[in-house]
């Protein structure tokens, strides 16, 4: 496991997840031990049904472990009540989805803006944050657009400014880069790899696409539920 | 996020599925036409009927002798009529009040006899505001002073009696002391009321000849016939003026009586009217509420997939439950406006015009008598503002309990399942 002097920002124990999926359980987890430190621009890959959604979602606080412990920040994620969990997602975590997930109604502008009015930021400041993030992933003019009226990557671009606006402590991307052409892929992960180096955040993609491995500082490889290998790259 | 961002966010969603969203508010807004059209004949109709059996003699609230309700005999007077009727007019709800005698009559001509109701009053104290047979006149004039010669009649009852304007017919009474009195009189006026009991046994009499005949006091009736600006204020005043008069119980020498008390078969009538339009007005309020609900409740499950993702993105599960029951707020909220718009053209029309009933069942200028009391046919509207505001309030209402599930719902998705479905 590679080892640095930064601060630890996910914390996985002896993790492991269960389900029942139709009639057959399923161990989707085997006792993952994973520590991610601030900063990282972290790759879990694997092929499919390795674990590597799963592992996002309770990193996320999305799903509950069946046993082994899982920190974010410190706080031990099953000690706390759904609506600090509902708390702890607002705040500490940014999400990518796939299928960028943009609320439909809104525009570019109000869905970057919808966390920091979850929060009750002042309508001057989202402004001015806002504005700041959606020039920094290049949809400057763009912001009373909705959804329809976007391409996939510049929606895929709202939904990233919509993840950090809040400044949270980790984002997690599951496969951000699926629905896009090359190009549009390797813009992405170039405004994502930018914002991981110039305001710090910690970026963890679940994915098995070899552009987002190649943009990684570090990939966790996931093998039937458990981590195969672990390795940190230039 | 603050309740009018979700407000904001809750009116978009509204819009997403136009025909689906204009589908329901279609039917809010023909339940809310259906329920304020039905109340505004019920309140005009009823009010109509109270204030009819009103100007027919009994007035809104009547002072009369305790016994007199249950054997009403001309023995059972009020005495110091005038200084009551003065007294109640203080009340601030009463309109006007004026004193009645009423009782038996037999009639009698060269060709016939038959027995009638006499109401008597005084001509120059009442108008059609208290007394409404001036308006069925139909031949010869109405009295203009107490102590007018002549006799009005129903119309079936002149014709029973074989009688025309200005021949003369004998009436016997029964005087305060039980004495038979008689007289003659000539035939002054005909009136035609549309009740045909009252057509066939109405007799009008100057008030002050009657009290020379019976032998009573110059401020001595039967009744006290209050009227008021609002008919629905009866039982209380009612109450007051017991309160007022000291009479309370039934031992004392006045008392004084709701309409509905007076007129029972008219109270229960409408009694009945009203408990049948609730229950359709229940029916309306259900059909419009499961309206609202599958509306809601589809829109919700199409967007289960979407509420995980807000849940993920840190909507809490109450702004998810508040956002639908913003929704459901609007959808109710637009309904009453489209309600208002599709109810205001049909309901002046028939405040002002109204719908001849009876031109539609074929029997064009005949009056009907209900619960004895006559009325044209003629179905006008006029809704008393309090269950306007009821019904606005049963709207809005309805429409926040059907969305109360599909709000539980958004409020309860599982993300990490709905964020997996396509």
């Amino acid at each position: 496991m590679p080892e640095t002097n930064a601060a630890r920002v996910v914390e996985l124990t002896a993790v492991t997840k269960d389900y029942r999926q139709g009639t057959l359980d399923v161990q989707a987890l085997r006792g993952i031990d994973l520590t991610i430190y601030k900063g990282e621009f972290l790759a879990i890959c694997g092929p499919s049904g390795s674990g590597k959604t799963t592992a996002l979602n309770l990193i996320g606080a999305l799903d509950s472990a069946t046993s082994g412990s899982l920190k974010l920040e410190g706080h031990d994620l099953k000690t706390l009540s759904r609506r600090a969990l509902s708390r702890l997602r607002r705040d500490r975590i940014g999400f990518v989805f796939q299928a960028y997930n943009l609320l439909p109604v809104l525009t570019a502008y109000e869905n970057a803006e919808t966390v920091l009015a979850l929060q009750g930021v002042s309508a001057a400041e989202r402004r001015e944050r806002v504005m700041q993030l959606l020039a920094e992933v290049g949809l400057a003019g763009l912001e009373e657009r909705r959804p329809d009226q976007l391409s996939g990557g510049q929606q895929q671009r709202v939904a990233i400014a919509r993840a950090i606006a809040a400044n949270p402590a980790v984002v997690l991307a599951d496969e951000p880069t699926a629905n896009v052409d090359s190009e549009t892929a390797e813009k992405l992960l170039g405004i994502m790899q930018q914002l991981n180096r110039e305001r710090a955040v910690t970026f963890i993609f679940s994915t098995h696409d070899a552009r987002v491995m190649d943009h990684a500082q570090r990939i966790v490889r996931l093998v039937d539920g458990q981590v195969a290998s672990d390795e940190r790259q230039q | 996020m603050t309740g009018l961002k979700l407000a904001v966010v809750a009116w978009r969603n509204l819009w997403r599925h136009k025909r689906r969203t204009l589908l329901t508010l279609s039917s809010i807004a023909f339940g809310g036409f259906l329920a304020v059209l039905f109340t505004a004949l019920q309140d005009r109709s009823f009010a109509d009927f109270i204030d009819t059996a009103a100007r027919l003699g009994s007035g809104h609230v009547t002072l009369q002798h305790p016994d007199y309700l249950d054997t009403p005999r001309l023995t059972r007077t009020v005495q110091g009529s005038a200084e009551l009727r003065a007294l109640v007019t203080r009340d601030s709800d009463v309109a006007r009040a004026v004193e009645r005698i009423s009782g038996q009559i037999m009639l009698a001509t060269a060709s016939d006899s038959f027995g009638a109701f006499f109401m008597a009053y005084d001509p120059e104290l009442e108008d059609a505001s208290t007394l409404s047979f001036g308006e069925g006149l139909t031949e010869g004039a109405m009295y203009t002073t107490p102590h007018d010669a002549g006799i009005i009649l129903g119309k079936k009852l002149a014709q029973n009696l074989g009688l025309k304007i200005g021949k003369k017919v004998v009436y016997t009474m029964l005087d305060k002391q039980g004495e038979i009195v008689s007289g003659m009189r000539r035939l002054s006026g005909v009136i035609s009321t549309g009740a045909p009991s009252l057509d066939a046994g109405l007799c009008l009499l100057p008030i002050n000849t009657v009290r020379e005949a019976l032998g009573y006091a110059s401020d001595e009736s039967t009744a006290v016939a209050v009227f008021l600006s609002d008919a629905r204020q009866s039982p209380a005043v009612a109450q007051r003026l017991n309160n007022t008069l000291g009479s309370g119980g039934r031992d004392a020498s006045r008392v004084a009586l709701a309409w509905d008390e007076i007129r029972p078969e008219l109270s229960t009538f409408i009694a009945m009217k009203v408990g049948g339009a609730r229950f359709m007005e229940l029916i309306i309020a259900i059909l419009v509420a499961a309206g609202i609900f599958n509306t809601l409740f589809v829109s919700v499950m199409e967007r289960t997939r979407e509420f995980g993702i807000m849940l993920a993105i840190g909507y809490s599960p109450g702004q998810l439950f508040g956002l639908v029951m913003w929704e459901s707020l609007w959808l109710g909220l637009v309904g009453i406006a489209a309600s208002a718009a599709m109810t205001i053209g049909p309901y002046v029309y028939l405040v002002n015009t109204g719908i001849d009933m009876s031109a539609i069942g074929g029997t064009a200028g005949v009056a009907t008598e209900v619960a004895g009391v006559g009325f044209d046919g003629t179905l006008r509207v006029g809704i008393f503002p309090e269950h306007l505001v009821i019904i606005v309030l049963a709207v809005v209402l309805a429409t926040l309990t059907a969305g109360l599930y599909p709000a539980w719902r958004a409020g309860n998705v599982v993300p990490v399942e709905s964020i997996k479905l396509v």
